[in-house]
């Protein structure tokens, strides 16, 4: 193996040579060790050893002979935010307060964003229809515990943390930091497209994480404009805007794209690069900064142009997403600018027809390559230290594709899905050429850490959880005429339900006293929950003859780590293989049916029970610290450091 | 200004016009008009049922 460390690097990057600037010890001296961390979001340990046997691996093989490779044990439930805030922390749910992508006020039953919150400006300064922020608002990372690289910092260890999930807004304490999952867009959402077409008949699928706008083209001109958020600087709340201006040829598939003082032509089927997005709050004094890319699908004998969610620009974020600051636009400066939104892959675009297949893995891959550009530049530039990296595409391609590769599927498609069959399995042998570049670039006291938060399972029947609380009657509606028409939980009769969904995995009781409409007296809820779960236990899907769900916990058993308790839902339900809990469910709508066929592009998840879909562990070299699950994976990682005590006991 | 009277300490209100008029408020009454609909929204989530509807779906794992 090479070892090299150099102050400056040069680093071939699509096909230009490109200074590396160093991320080491700074002023701080020399670690002399180096320790990396890949982190491939839902790679799955069947599969992985699947690939490995058949020989497709060869570097994780060689990892598995001179190293470890084992199955590693994921969070309950195995959510990416859960999962990640556990390996982070070294707690669970109960320590960390992550228990769900989604979470309740359970005053108002309001269902939000479980990573990260707003918080509104201070004071405002009121005058005529504008108002003025005194300070400014206030994002904030609702993960509790110490993540394990402020430990290594505290050592004198130089650590860099590019893209971990559940770390927006960054931490602070490494000393660089790049946010990853729980990264808004510049409206505040995961990630809202917007499509512009003259048929927009052609979509007929719900549409969600995106607008469809239907256009006419006058004279072959079409005058648009892109959303931005409420105007901060706006009593009243006028959203901002951005103009735009499309010159169709007449003939030729091409189109004139104008924004702002930006020209681009693209053809049919290309694609622009990331454009300027300014957003006018007060004029001539402030203005809010995105970037966005545009995609022209079609141009005769319909048009169809798709634009990216407007992305915070790593040059001008409008919100903190790196640590230093400044860091964010370094690396664009020295790779190009880069999606900073979180789960870039269009899975909605996808989802809703707007995108096809084909569209789709175009996309996905251009998200794989600005990731690999920006992991050959850190990586040429990692000296001393720690360094955690981190590639989504496994998790969010195997979603979209895991129809594809299983054919009895209710989603699969034997025609459609033939080019798509081994999109997979060539992400996994991407990965591996991903391990043995950089294992090239470690010495043999360096450590490689590999690793996923959860293994991956098809999604081919949907649980309606509030369904089936409703059929059991713990959940009543007011109007039972209007059942699966209202979302938000808009048509329950709270005084008579005892318990209710919300969330991919959560159930909660309705308890007087804790939820705003509770009903259950305090005294009665371990009889409800252990009532609900047994019930839940006994449940048989009547297609296929086997237990929908695997296991049911409790939150008052199943968690160690217990200083956010309180928050969590009452029961966490461990789906069996192929079920997941239904869209509708996770908020808090009903449906005609407790169980159906997934027949949705998005055809794999990992909402299983976490022993259905453990990730995967391998190293370069025999670890220092056994490692059995997430939970003490940070704990392996110091102790390459000869670092023990983690995580940190008040 | 129209409305209810509110009593407040006497303590409380010195500092409230101590710090409104630090804070650039033209009044004392609009520094605690401005604390009480903060606290207000809060309470009641500042997100409208669109904004929310809007950030949950954005996630993809819900459509």
């Amino acid at each position: 193996m090479k070892r090299q460390r150099r102050p400056t690097a040069w680093l071939i990057c699509g096909g230009l040579w490109v200074v590396v600037a160093s991320f080491g010890c700074g002023s701080r001296p020399p670690v002399g060790k180096r320790v990396i961390v890949l982190g491939f979001d839902g790679m799955d340990y069947g599969l992985t050893r699947r690939l490995m046997s058949e020989g497709r691996l060869p570097n994780f093989e060689r990892l598995s002979r001179i190293g470890t490779f084992q199955p590693l044990g994921t969070s309950i439930p195995p959510q990416s935010p859960v999962a990640w805030s556990n390996f982070i922390t070294g707690m669970d749910a109960g320590g960390h307060g992550i228990y769900d992508f989604l979470h309740r006020d359970s005053l108002t039953l309001t269902p939000y964003l479980s990573t990260s919150r707003t918080e509104p400006p201070g004071h405002i300064l009121k005058f005529g229809r504008w108002q003025l922020p005194l300070s400014g608002g206030k994002m904030e990372l609702l993960r509790h515990g110490t993540p394990f690289w402020e430990v290594l910092e505290q050592h004198g260890i130089p650590t860099t943390v590019i893209r971990i999930p559940a770390n927006f807004p960054p931490s602070g304490s490494a000393s660089r930091e790049l946010s990853g999952m729980g990264t808004p867009d510049i409206v505040g959402s995961s990630g809202m497209f917007s499509f512009f077409t003259t048929a927009p008949e052609r979509i007929t699928d719900k549409v969600t994480g995106g607008t469809v706008y239907g256009i006419e083209l006058e004279n072959g001109v079409f005058k648009g404009k892109l959303k931005g958020p409420p105007n901060p600087l706006s009593s009243t709340g006028d959203t901002v805007k951005a103009d735009f201006t499309v010159h169709v040829d007449a003939s030729r598939p091409v189109a004139k794209i104008v924004l702002g003082d930006q020209e681009v032509i693209l053809q049919e089927g290309e694609w622009s690069e990331w454009l300027d997005v300014k957003f006018t709050l007060l004029r001539f004094v402030q203005t809010l900064r995105g970037m966005c890319r545009f995609y022209v699908r079609r141009v005769h004998p319909e048009f169809e142009l798709y634009v990216t969610p407007i992305n915070l620009d790593p040059f001008h974020p409008a919100m903190p997403i790196s640590t230093p600051a400044e860091f964010a636009g370094d690396l664009a400066r020295a790779t190009g600018r880069y999606y900073t939104q979180e789960m870039p892959e269009e899975t909605k675009a996808l989802r809703s027809g707007v995108f096809d297949d084909a569209d789709f893995m175009r996309q996905a891959s251009m998200v794989v390559e600005e990731e690999q550009r920006l992991y050959q530049y850190v990586l040429g530039g990692f000296e001393d230290g720690f360094l955690f990296y981190y590639f989504g595409n496994t998790d969010q391609i195997s979603h979209m594709m895991w129809r594809a590769m299983d054919p009895s599927h209710p989603a699969h498609d034997p025609v459609a899905d033939e080019p798509y069959r081994h999109v997979i399995e060539d992400l996994y042998v991407e990965a591996d050429r991903i391990v043995g570049e950089t294992l090239e670039q470690l010495g043999d006291d360096e450590t490689l850490f590999v690793m996923s938060d959860h293994g991956f399972a098809p999604w081919t029947r949907s649980f309606n959880v509030n369904t089936w609380l409703k059929e059991n009657g713990y959940l009543a509606l007011k109007d039972p005429s209007r059942q699966g028409e209202l979302e938000y939980f808009q048509n329950v009769d709270w005084s008579r339900t005892q318990a209710y969904a919300l969330g991919l995995n959560s159930l909660y009781i309705n308890v007087r006293g804790r939820e705003g409409v509770g009903s259950v007296p305090r005294g009665q809820r371990q009889i409800v929950l252990d009532e609900i779960a047994r019930g839940l236990m006994r449940y048989v899907d009547p297609k296929t003859g086997q237990r929908a769900i695997a296991n049911v916990y409790s939150r008052d058993e199943v968690y160690q780590d217990r200083e956010y308790l309180d928050i969590g839902p009452d029961l966490i339900l461990g789906f069996a293989r192929g079920v997941r809990g239904s869209d509708e469910s996770a908020l808090g709508q009903l449906s005609s049916e407790i169980i159906f066929d997934n027949t949705s592009k998005w055809s794999g998840d990992h909402m299983a029970d976490h022993e259905v879909i453990p990730g995967i562990l391998l190293s370069n070299r025999p670890l220092q610290r056994s490692v059995t699950s997430l939970k003490n994976l940070a704990a392996a990682v110091l102790a390459e450091f000869g670092i023990e005590g983690f995580p940190p006991r008040e | 200004m129209g409305g209810s009277k509110i009593k407040l300490d006497k303590d409380l209100l010195a500092k409230v016009k101590r710090y409104a008029e630090l804070a650039g408020y033209s009044s004392p009454e609009e520094f605690i008009t401005h604390a009480v609909e903060k606290e207000l929204a809060k309470l009641e989530d500042a997100d409208s049922e669109d904004e929310i509807r809007r950030r949950l779906k954005g996630l993809g794992y819900i459509s």
